[in-house]
């Protein structure tokens, strides 16, 4: 499937989706104008990858800065994948990058960290000034 | 009497403690602008990080729920520019703390399903809101929701205290519902 790559905009984050080298990456603002028409082609492509792909490891790195509830439940149905495709025997790893002393971004991957019991879910610490 | 009358209007804001007020039609994009200085402000004025992240995060739910269920809706907004629907949010600061405000008027239909749902929300510790707050997320959304059903529950996880809500009976078929929210 061909790379997806969307630049970021104030209100929607930078989207890259590799689907040969099996990484993926969201990051940046998200509170989207309509999340459904945002989210619903990434998620569509990525049900669309495992359902194809053998059995190929997947990585999906999330470093989000905000993101409204809409989003939250975008990530959900897009995480819901993943570990449906990890309970089927590939290796899928989620990493969930929050800044130093971002307790809300951090906060947040705890929550979403606990409905994963195949994949593996990584929350991953990053200096303020970068990621 | 024209800068008179203002000058009482601004003067009120300001002894209320008013950072922002905005009434009327909002769309999408209003929304971003709004959102936009309000963290200029916060900035500013020196908000610690993550108290400014929760008043922004409210701002964001409290003024989508407007465009999405506000019964005021402005007629022929096309789909690709979204809905247009009338309201007013105001951010303040009152002894100390941050508080977002919203008032819409909504179907009375919709005011007892909503009553309902704040109440239950309002009785929830932090610890049942966020077990509830994960459980809605994994859940398809409530019927005639467009997916924001989180979103009340997003406001009153942010939310330092219960949040306030009150519906006013505007006679016919409305009433004006508010909510409040501190940080």
């Amino acid at each position: 499937m061909d790379r997806i790559q969307i630049p970021a905009t104030p209100r929607s984050p930078e989207v890259d989706f590799d689907f040969t080298a099996g990484r993926f990456r969201l990051s940046g603002e998200s509170y989207p104008e309509d999340a459904a028409a945002f989210f619903g082609p990434l998620l569509q492509s990525l049900r669309t990858h495992l359902a194809a792909s053998g059995s190929d490891p997947i990585v999906f790195e999330v470093a989000l800065v905000y993101f409204n509830s809409s989003s939250a439940k975008a990530l959900m149905n897009l995480f819901m994948r993943l570990e449906d495709a990890a309970g089927d025997g590939r290796r899928v790893t989620i990493r969930w990058l929050h800044a130093e002393g971002d307790e809300t971004i951090a906060e947040a991957g705890e929550d979403f960290a606990s409905d994963f019991s195949h994949a593996r879910f990584d929350l991953v610490e990053t200096s303020q000034t970068g990621d | 009497m024209l800068a008179r009358d203002f000058k009482s209007f601004f003067e009120t804001s300001k002894r209320n403690g008013i950072i922002l007020s905005f009434g009327g039609d909002i769309s999408e994009n209003v929304l971003f602008s709004l959102g936009e200085v309000l963290k200029l402000r916060m900035i500013q004025g020196e908000t610690d990080a993550t108290i400014a992240k929760r008043v922004f995060s409210i701002f964001v739910e409290q003024a989508q729920n407007i465009i999405r269920y506000s019964a005021d809706k402005l007629p022929g907004a096309k789909a690709s520019c979204g809905m247009i629907s009338a309201g007013m949010i105001v951010v303040g600061v009152e002894n100390a703390r941050f508080f977002v405000v919203c008032g819409n008027e909504v179907p009375k239909a919709d005011a007892a399903i909503l009553h309902e749902r704040l109440d239950h929300i309002a009785g929830m510790s932090s610890e049942e809101l966020k077990r509830f707050y994960r459980e809605k997320l994994r859940q398809i959304p409530d019927e005639g929701s467009l997916g924001g059903s989180i979103g009340l529950i997003e406001i009153a996880r942010r939310s330092s205290a219960p949040v306030e809500f009150e519906f006013h009976d505007l006679g016919g078929e409305r009433s004006l519902f508010c909510l409040k929210a501190y940080i």
